[in-house]
């Protein structure tokens, strides 16, 4: 390559081999007989603090190898204001806050990361959860806060940030489940008992004692164990809906009544039925409970964000002050690699900002003294002093993230199960009556009642009620396996009639960072080595490349970093300097300003991007790209992932405008986004789904997130959605069948308590089956 | 038969009793996070 004009000397000392760092496992260059190898002073000092720790054993233990660390120098430049953080007391001067943390990839971390949590000043109790993310922590406010503990996270590579409150937990269900399910075991030996004595005659008074115990057994079921679909029915009645607790509450009350009743004058009840149906109710509950708060949670820890900090320039000197504090007119200075906290006018300086959270643009903008920039923006290079206007929830990116959270906060839609209840309450009823006076004069009132009871019991939608909450379980359950995270079971029931996906450009079909794009091995080796401990996008995007062409990183050496100059240190003995070359280019220059060579960095689109649009053409998808940025990248970019239909230079209203027209002519969308100006489209598509990286406040409105960024995971959320659909479907066909039998038999009186309560649990077996089928479904359609 | 009225208390309060338990392992929250819990005891020394 002419570019080389300076020679490149690799094997200057001792013949070094190529080994991985001990803390991260990048391949670096290293002298053969060196004891531990490290790639940069950040996983160094990460293994020190393990090793201080008497941790050591982490290193046999993990899975997965931990996130390159920041350097300790640099660590300063995300710092948090940890001080902060929400916490609640919990009483003996304790306070507990949960916070998320990022980056923790194997059962092993999240051990490490307690103990260190753990080994801090004024921590008594810490918790990590693997699946969660999230670390509850329990300290002593009187002998220091949390910065010492999550510095020293941070210092191993897994961000802590903060998020809002602790999640809330089922276990009021679980409470009302375990005394329901209590009872049915004791109720169903008893029932098994006196159905068995019809066959062999039982005397009265063991019958007797059997129909009171069942009675005393029953009483807390139907007055607590139930009490949330009473609640749920009269919500719903003073709101005038008639949802599916209600004829569950008809039922429960009608039993309870009924077998009040038949208890005190001697009689068989239908009480067994009762509590199996009220504990199978509460279990297919707990079940919808659990994947919802789980989605939430995950929902949550995503939208959390750091306390940040900004450094403001005061007559004294620079201090560093929680981002919280800032007031209009105050002076900050923003360095290359960080986020402004504020929205402001620049005073003093340049640089380049890169602003595609904002507005979807991919390419960095320049900006000078006098212009008006916003928080939230990333200063991919240069130096500023920004005069702060507005601040926290005044800032243009506080008040999107607030409309979109009052968006998000819609109600969910009625299921068919809820829109089927009006209809089921008022025949069901209708029916009841009609056998009560078809009874009444074919066989007296003790009858009557009798042929009523049964009617209500038989016609209570217990599997019906199961059904849609179960399919649309498992359907969250399979999606969520393959990387695409549903909020509800709306969502769920929105992506399985999806037919056209909008995807949005930058962040989503591309990276939405610089990666590199053109390079030789061996400058691409130099840039790496000496900005391997750089937190600076573009140094990222290098070290990146290099650990994926599998260049062992050498160790570059005296490093200095001078704003707005670039990086310098030395490699294989010779002095070089990484700066910028101008618009996406770096390049690197030997002591004498001789070129060295350059490197090309620009946003590209995802490896599995192609494919990904590919897999949903072929599954009958029509995809469009909907972007914000300039035509001519849009069309560039639509041609790399095989997308035809291109829309650009669109606002983020112009965004949603165009899901509404499509919404208008009968089309059901699925957005995906990442930024803060997908919002509005994110919040009127059918379904909206963000990115698992993208903006806090897009993860909030979004019906649904892709966790791991992974666009392929589409195509599979909506192959379980659509299973889960069709599971839903046949399971409601199948409850509605089953009542309608039900009714007919115990019009016709044929159904006693027996039949009844062989009757009920296999009609919810049905309907756990269909509900079963869901993953098996989308096993088969995604690997013939 | 008379073993029944020994036999009926008998079996509600041992399945009482095991109620009792079920109940206060869900009050101590040993029931909100099931992911972990098999994870860690692989790493508790």
């Amino acid at each position: 390559m002419n570019l080389v004009q300076a020679p490149l000397r690799v094997a200057d000392r001792e013949d070094p081999v190529a080994r991985p760092c001990t803390w991260c496992g990048t391949e670096v260059e290293s002298a053969p007989d060196a004891a531990e190898v490290f790639c940069c002073s950040g996983c160094e000092a990460a293994a020190r603090i393990i090793s201080g720790a008497g941790l050591d054993t982490y290193f046999a233990r993990r899975e997965a190898m931990p996130p390159r660390p920041i350097a300790p120098g640099l660590a300063g430049r995300r710092a948090a204001a940890w001080d902060q953080i929400v916490r609640v007391s919990v009483g003996d001067e304790l306070v507990e806050a949960t916070l998320r943390v990022d980056g923790l990839r194997c059962a092993a971390c999240t051990w490490v990361t307690e103990r260190v949590i753990l080994d801090s000043p004024g921590v008594v109790q810490a918790q990590v959860s693997y699946g969660t993310g999230t670390a509850r922590v329990r300290w002593d406010p009187r002998q220091g806060d949390l910065t010492e503990a999550l510095t020293r996270v941070s210092r191993l590579g897994y961000q802590p940030r903060a998020i809002d409150a602790a999640p809330a937990t089922d276990r009021d269900l679980l409470l009302r489940l375990g005394v329901a399910a209590f009872s049915t075991a004791n109720v169903m030996m008893l029932a098994a008992a006196v159905y068995l004595g019809w066959l062999g005659g039982m005397s009265p008074a063991y019958a007797m004692l059997f129909r009171w115990v069942t009675l005393v057994l029953a009483t807390p079921v139907a007055l607590w164990s139930a009490a949330p679909f009473f609640r749920g029915a009269w919500e719903g009645l003073k709101v005038r809906v008639l949802h599916m607790d209600l004829p569950i509450a008809i039922a429960v009350g009608g039993i309870y009544a009924h077998g009040l009743y038949a208890t005190f004058s001697g009689r068989d009840s239908w009480l067994d039925s009762m509590t199996m149906l009220v504990t199978l109710l509460l279990a297919g509950r707990v079940l919808e409970q659990r994947g919802r708060r789980r989605a939430a949670q995950a929902a949550q820890a995503l939208a959390a964000e750091a306390p940040a900090i900004a450094r403001r320039i005061s007559p004294l000197g620079v201090e560093v002050v929680a981002s919280a504090e800032l007031r209009p007119g105050d002076r900050i200075e923003v360095g290359a690699g960080e986020e402004l906290a504020a929205d402001g006018v620049v005073r003093l300086g340049e640089g380049r900002l890169q602003v595609a959270l904002l507005t979807g643009e991919s390419e960095p903008v320049p900006v000078g003294p006098g212009r008006r920039v916003v928080a939230g923006a990333v200063l991919v290079e240069g130096n500023l002093q920004v005069e702060v206007q507005a601040v926290a929830g005044d800032s243009l990116l506080g008040q999107v993230a607030a409309m979109l959270r009052e968006a998000a906060s819609r109600p969910p839609s009625p299921t068919a199960a809820d829109r089927l209840a009006p209809w089921f309450v008022g025949l069901t009823l209708l029916i009841a009556v009609g056998a009560f006076f078809v009874h009444l004069q074919l066989g007296g009132a003790a009858a009557a009642v009798e042929a009523a009871v049964a009617v209500l019991v038989v016609a209570c939608p217990c599997a019906l009620a199961l059904s849609a909450p179960l399919a649309a379980h498992a359907g969250l359950g399979a999606a969520a396996r393959r990387g695409l995270l549903l909020r509800s079971g709306d969502a769920v029931r929105n992506a399985a009639r999806v037919d056209l996906v909008a995807l949005d450009k930058t962040g989503t079909l591309t990276w939405g960072r610089p990666r590199v794009v053109a390079a030789d091995d061996a400058v691409l080796r130099i840039a790496a080595g000496i900005e391997r401990a750089s937190v600076h996008p573009l140094a990222l995007a290098i070290v990146d490349e290099a650990t994926r062409r599998g260049i062992p990183l050498p160790l570059g050496q005296a490093i200095v970093e001078t704003p707005g100059k670039g990086i310098a240190g030395q490699v294989d003995g010779t002095r070089y300097t990484v700066r910028s070359g101008g618009a996406g280019q770096v390049e690197v220059v030997d002591e004498q300003e001789h070129l060295v060579g350059r490197i090309h960095l620009r946003d590209r689109i995802r490896d599995e991007a192609r494919q990904a649009v590919a897999a949903l053409q072929a599954a009958g998808q029509q995809v469009a790209l909907v972007t914000g940025d300039h035509p001519d990248i849009a069309a560039e970019i639509a041609r790399q992932a095989g997308i035809g239909q291109v829309l650009a230079g669109l606002g983020p209203t112009d965004k949603a405008a165009w899901i509404q027209a499509r919404r208008a002519e009968g089309r059901c969308v699925m957005f995906v986004g990442d930024g803060v100006n997908d919002g509005p489209a994110l919040a009127v598509a059918d379904v909206g789904i963000a990115m698992g990286h993208g903006a806090a406040s897009t993860v909030l409105v979004a019906d649904g997130v892709l966790v791991g960024g992974q666009i392929g995971a589409l195509r599979a959320g909506l192959v379980a959605a659509r299973a889960a659909a069709t599971a839903t479907r046949n399971n409601i066909l199948r409850s509605v069948a089953y009542n309608l039998v039900a009714i007919l038999l115990a019009v016709t009186g044929l159904i006693n308590p027996l039949v009844a309560a062989v009757l009920m649990p296999l009609s919810s077996a049905l309907v756990i089956a269909g509900a079963l089928g869901v993953e098996r479904r989308v096993r088969r359609e995604l690997e013939p | 038969m008379n073993a029944i009225f020994f036999l009926l208390p008998a079996a509600l309060l041992l399945s009482g009793t095991f109620l009792v338990l079920y109940l206060r392992a869900v009050k101590q929250g040993q029931f909100d996070d099931l992911d972990d819990p098999p994870q860690r005891m692989l790493h508790e020394d």
